[in-house]
């Protein structure tokens, strides 16, 4: 799932609240209502609203500020995110039970999968389908990708490039929160839990290299492979490992492994 | 040539001011009925700040992974206390400053080789990679999520003379001096045309390089004095305590000096005290008022996250700007 992250390209340090936050919304939804489907769609628009709250009310004062400046407000709004949370439904841990559809395990050659996972994998991919479309394929992603090139110039092609940034951080929120909730059957759910997704992605994100669509993806197996396999010879070492190999790509190749220079 | 840096006129006035606040704190906390260890406290997390503002608000680098330098100079420091290899105090911190300076070098290294959001990203990454460190393959020598206990108090002494700092107060005078020590330096630092070009990098990186500054250089010595500030810090805290908590090491710990140096003042020295005491006694003040207790970090997040958006320079920066509309240039 943070893979979806890293496609985002402008993660912000609230990703990690707003997963939160979907999580949250989603299981509400899913445990009242018993579907599934509902509870993507409640994480979905719960975050997609906040975003758009959000990006009207602080984000737009920042665009003129700082990049530092930036990092701070959506440091601190991931704070507040994820108080909220814990104030709403306390600090507990909770269990949220695999769908009915998913349960059961599946076997591909030697090796048995868990059926959740590979239906997430599916979700994983069609979001990724979306978000590439969206961004590559439609005249808003135009609009957005041109605004992040040179704003003044879209703006003065008569354009309002203030709403077009509101969209796309309010769908990156959205991401988040669908990440968020799809994540919760396999890893549980606690108000902290966006805050590990958080740092895992920015690895992917380091690793696969900064702004590149296939090296989100890339990075991202990468990623899972070295705790994975790690896991399995020396389990106390599996997440040094994964930071240790991001050092040694930042030494070796800056840019992340599919990076393009000049694009940071 | 270097000109001189501007602010000489202000002389020792400062110095003397800080000095003067460190003596009367403990009174004044008294008088409030707050006991002295939570001003030990304070001094420790003002100490720690005084590198993360060196850092960010002289230098413009905002970095997510100083708890990575804050644990590792606590826990050397305490592990040489605890086994008795360095039996003096002063010796201990010494060493687990100069191993977390060290630390912050490689570390600088790496991660000043991205800027902005990704330097951020990267010196979050590596906080968490100390973090995991410490957790697993090195449990012996950290006690793992059990932390150290029995960190001994802080014993002065050189050959038949020694001083007896295990006394509450005796702690604080200890740190006190060390945090005072500190704060001079910084000052030196921040007032020197080393300081200038610091300033130079944050303002306007691409000018001071076409002025003929390795800038690079200079943000990596700046990233190793903040590392050896958090080192000492850390140091420090084990041997209040008595014990050297693994939470030293965690993200939160990182998130919170970045929180509490901004709600200060970053960019003012006195700022990270003023913003470690805030914090603190908010959050002693929040949690002992039942309605609200649960939800001290969620309010302290909403200060922050409005002080960052109306005052960019925090309480002090604010004040100061206040006093100076108060009295007109000349």
């Amino acid at each position: 799932m943070t893979i979806v992250f890293g496609l985002l390209g402008f993660v912000n340090f609230a990703h990690g609240g707003l997963f939160t936050v979907g999580a949250y919304a989603g299981w509400l939804a899913y445990t009242r209502f018993d579907s599934f489907v509902l509870g993507i769609v409640a994480a979905i628009v719960v975050t997609f609203v906040l975003g758009i709250v959000v990006e009207r009310l602080l984000i737009r004062l920042y665009y003129d500020r700082p990049p530092e400046d930036q990092i701070l407000v959506t440091f601190g709004l991931g704070i507040v995110l994820v108080e909220s949370v814990r104030a709403l439904f306390t600090g507990q841990t909770q269990l949220v039970a695999t769908p009915s559809w998913a349960a059961g395990a599946l076997q591909i050659a030697d090796f048995i999968y868990p059926q959740y996972r590979i239906d997430v994998v599916g979700i994983v991919a069609l979001t990724l389908l979306a978000v590439w479309l969206l961004i590559f394929k439609t005249r808003l992603g135009l609009i957005v990708r041109a605004g992040i090139d040179d704003a003044l110039i879209v703006e003065m092609l008569g354009i309002d490039i203030g709403r077009a940034f509101m969209l796309v951080f309010a769908l990156g929120a959205a991401v988040a929160g669908l990440a968020g909730f799809v994540d919760a059957p396999i890893l549980a759910l606690n108000p902290d839990v966006g805050t590990s997704v958080l740092v895992q992605s920015f690895v992917v994100i380091v690793i696969g290299g900064v702004g590149s669509f296939g090296g989100a993806i890339v990075g991202g197996l990468i990623a899972g492979e070295i705790v994975s396999l790690t896991s399995v010879f020396a389990p106390d070492w599996a997440q040094v490992a994964l930071y240790l190999a991001m050092a040694v790509v930042l030494i070796v190749r800056p840019q992340g492994l599919l990076g393009v220079v000049g694009r940071a | 040539m270097i000109l001189r840096p501007v602010g000489d006129r202000t002389g020792w006035w400062v110095e003397g001011a800080v000095a003067l606040f460190l003596i009367a704190f403990p009174p004044l906390l008294a008088l409030a009925g707050v006991g002295t260890d939570l001003g030990t406290r304070i001094v420790i997390l003002g100490l720690f700040g005084l590198g993360v503002d060196l850092l960010f608000g002289y230098t413009g680098l905002l970095s997510f992974g100083q708890a990575a330098f804050y644990g590792t100079g606590g826990f050397v420091a305490a592990n040489l206390l605890i086994s008795h290899a360095v039996p003096n105090t002063l010796g201990a911190l010494a060493v687990g400053t100069l191993v977390a300076a060290a630390l912050g070098a490689l570390v600088g290294s790496l991660a000043l080789r991205q800027v902005g959001i990704y330097f951020a990203m990267l010196t979050l990454a590596f906080g968490q990679l100390f973090y995991f460190l410490e957790n697993s393959p090195l449990r012996a020598f950290t006690g793992s999520e059990n932390g150290l206990p029995g960190v001994p108090k802080p014993a002065l002494g050189i050959g038949a003379w020694s001083i007896d700092c295990s006394s509450s107060i005796g702690t604080y005078a200890f740190v006190a001096t060390l945090y005072f020590i500190g704060f001079f330096i910084a000052r030196r630092i921040v007032r020197s045309p080393f300081g200038a070009i610091l300033r130079a990098i944050r303002e306007n990186p691409e000018r001071a390089t076409a002025s003929g500054h390795l800038i690079a250089r200079y943000k990596l010595v700046v990233f190793t004095v903040a590392a050896a500030y958090g080192g000492l810090a850390g140091g420090l805290l084990g041997v209040f305590q008595g014990y050297m908590p693994p939470e030293a090491f965690s993200i939160d710990q990182s998130g919170e000096i970045i929180v509490m140096t901004v709600i200060g003042g970053p960019g003012t020295l006195i700022g990270p005290l003023v913003g470690a005491a805030v914090w603190t006694f908010l959050r002693q003040a929040l949690q002992n008022v039942d309605a609200i207790a649960g939800i001290w970090k969620l309010i302290l997040g909403l200060v922050f996250v409005l002080l960052v958006t109306g005052f960019r320079n925090g309480l002090v920066g604010g004040f100061v700007a206040f006093a100076r509309r108060l009295r007109p240039a000349r």
